[in-house]
């Protein structure tokens, strides 16, 4: 492990790579990476070539028991486009959420790290793993115990809710509702979410000089100046990848919103495009236009990817 | 930071990643007659609920279905990515950036975009309900990280050890065997159990592909014990904490190096 943390301890950031040797056999480089990349090609690569052509056609049951193929241009598109659901409930619970989730899991991550690293050793090690556990959590059943924490009537949520005086136990559905249903979610994402940027942000405070920290606190700085004028600065590219790789899982949550009540697409005020395309496709059976929601989904997805690129390429030979 | 503050946040951090963790636990071991109740502490204590998940509720056979996924998914990941992250970190060649661009953009890929293409190709090659068809889809999905992250590890291996290795007369097997894989075992380590997790916990595709009940791994035959009007709370939660449990003694055990994995990758399990 010595050899890994002796390099560098930026994430995203691997040592350089050594000088090329003299090599005789150009092909093997490529007979190592063969199988990988015919795994990756066939199955991640193909099935995206895939599923832009499939967006033109309308593939419904028929195509798919036949195997014929229907060209229906930019129609998909045109109905998703034009649909009124996508811009009032679609794309705003798809963004909106991201956004918020995003902000609360950087935002607690970053304060647990700050924490952890004021710790001593052994205390810090419980709260690691504590950490840890959360985030080992599978989707399925980390969802599974937030919904039993807010079930309607006997949820615990909702009897301590009603003790204050909040909600009325006996009528409250956190379900039912598209902003407590999100805020149910936001709470289940964050829980899952922000090991990975405490313990990322952590391994950067650990980096930083102690003599900078002495040495700001000797010329009497607060925590809250420390942080933005040393802390934040220093650990700038390890913030810029925690907010971008959270964001890109946050767009993207599937399971966590398909395994609520409703969010299966019961319950239309609550799809995200990553449910409403999956509903489309393999419960009304139409693929085409299924297709076409996943290309919107992985285009706003690819936007954010080249920022991530982006950073790596900045700090980084390749 | 005052003691005092620092004694609240650690309690706080700790009542939030664990209360439910405890919950679960506690709602399987509830012996309760209304298993739905919502108790905090229960009166009585009972295993029944994981002996019924286990034999009337069908869920042995959802764990071992999961199981074998998961080790044969963490098999061949391992070689496939290791032998891919040698390729890019020890060769200059051609579009070998152009490989690993690649290999960072298709981790972005969601999985809601490979669903519909891979479900239509699954059917015309009859690999639905197939438990290999699975471990497929989960290789592609577990090799960018793995093969990303053990890059890292190789690269760090001085090349000097190696060719000190050719030197004294080893094969390209045998120093691969004695230098290389001693020193990255620690990053096979970190990408074995990612792969393992991407298997285990994968939702979608398993229950898009599975049909046939018996072909159900554990995070799908969850949805078993939701019925139509009420749910069986107690069973739902032994069978959730029969699926936790694994994922995490393997966090636990390899924390260090996941974490330093994921520093060389930067990517989440």
């Amino acid at each position: 492990m010595t050899l890994a943390e002796r390099t560098d301890v930026r994430p995203g950031v691997a040592p350089p790579a050594p000088r090329p040797r003299r090599r005789t056999a150009v092909a093997r480089p490529w007979l190592l990476l063969t199988p990988a990349l015919l795994v990756m090609g066939g199955l991640l690569l193909y099935p995206l070539v895939r599923v832009l052509v499939l967006s033109l056609q309308d593939f419904g049951l028929r195509e798919l028991v036949s195997g014929r193929t229907k060209w229906v241009g930019l129609d998909n598109y045109g109905e998703l486009l034009g649909s009124a659901d996508l811009w009032a409930t679609v794309l705003p619970n798809t963004v909106v959420f991201a956004v918020v989730a995003v902000v609360l899991t950087v935002v607690l991550g970053t304060l647990v790290a700050l924490l952890l690293a004021r710790l001593t050793p052994l205390v810090r090690g419980l709260v690691t793993t504590a950490i840890m556990v959360a985030w080992a959590m599978p989707a399925v059943t980390g969802t599974y115990v937030w919904v039993f924490v807010f079930a309607p009537v006997d949820g615990i949520a909702v009897q301590a809710l009603d003790a204050l005086g909040l909600v009325d136990a006996a009528t409250a559905n956190p379900f039912a509702g598209r902003i407590s249903f999100y805020a149910v979610a936001a709470l289940n994402v964050v829980h899952h979410g922000f090991p990975f940027v405490a313990l990322t942000v952590l391994a950067g405070l650990l980096t930083i000089p102690r003599e900078l920290t002495e040495a700001a606190i000797m010329d009497g700085a607060s925590a809250w100046r420390r942080f933005w004028s040393l802390t934040f600065p220093m650990l700038r590219p390890v913030f810029a990848v925690v907010t971008v790789l959270s964001t890109i899982w946050d767009f993207k949550v599937f399971t966590q919103i398909y395994l609520m009540p409703g969010g299966d697409g019961v319950n239309r005020n609550v799809l995200t495009l990553g449910t409403w395309s999956y509903v489309e496709s393999f419960a009304q059976n139409r693929y085409g236009l299924g297709a076409a929601i996943a290309v919107l989904l992985t285009a706003m997805l690819l936007v954010v990817t080249m920022a991530y690129l982006r950073l790596l390429f900045r700090e980084e030979e390749l | 930071m005052r003691a005092a503050a620092k004694g609240l946040g650690v309690t706080g951090v700790l009542v939030f990643t664990l209360f439910p963790v405890y919950l679960m636990i506690v709602t399987a071991l509830n012996g309760e007659a209304n298993a739905g109740s919502r108790t905090l502490w229960p009166d009585e204590w009972t295993f029944r609920n994981f002996a019924y998940v286990v034999t009337e509720g069908g869920f042995g056979r959802y764990l071992t279905n999961s199981l074998v996924v998961a080790l044969a998914t963490v098999l061949a990941g391992a070689l496939l990515a290791l032998l891919a992250a040698v390729a890019v970190a020890r060769f200059r060649f051609r579009f070998r950036t152009s490989v690993l661009v690649m290999v960072l953009i298709i981790q972005m890929v969601p999985v809601e975009a490979l669903v519909i293409p891979l479900f239509i190709q699954a059917r015309t090659f009859q690999m639905l309900d197939s438990l290999f068809g699975l471990v497929v889809v989960y290789l592609a999905f577990s090799l960018p990280f793995a093969i990303w992250t053990l890059r890292g590890f190789v690269a760090a291996v001085p090349v000097e050890l190696e060719e000190a290795a050719y030197l004294d007369g080893a094969s390209w097997g045998r120093m691969f065997r004695s230098v290389l894989l001693p020193l990255v075992a620690p990053g096979l380590v970190a990408t074995s159990v990612f792969s393992f997790i991407v298997a285990w916990n994968e939702f979608i595709f398993a229950l898009t592909f599975m049909s046939d009940d018996q072909n159900y791994t554990v995070a799908v035959g969850l949805r078993r014990f939701f019925g139509q009007h009420a749910t069986d709370w107690g069973a739902v939660m032994a069978a959730s904490t029969l699926i936790t449990i694994p994922v995490m003694v393997f966090f636990v055990i390899a924390q260090k190096r996941l974490t330093d994995g994921l520093v060389a990758g930067a990517v989440k399990g």
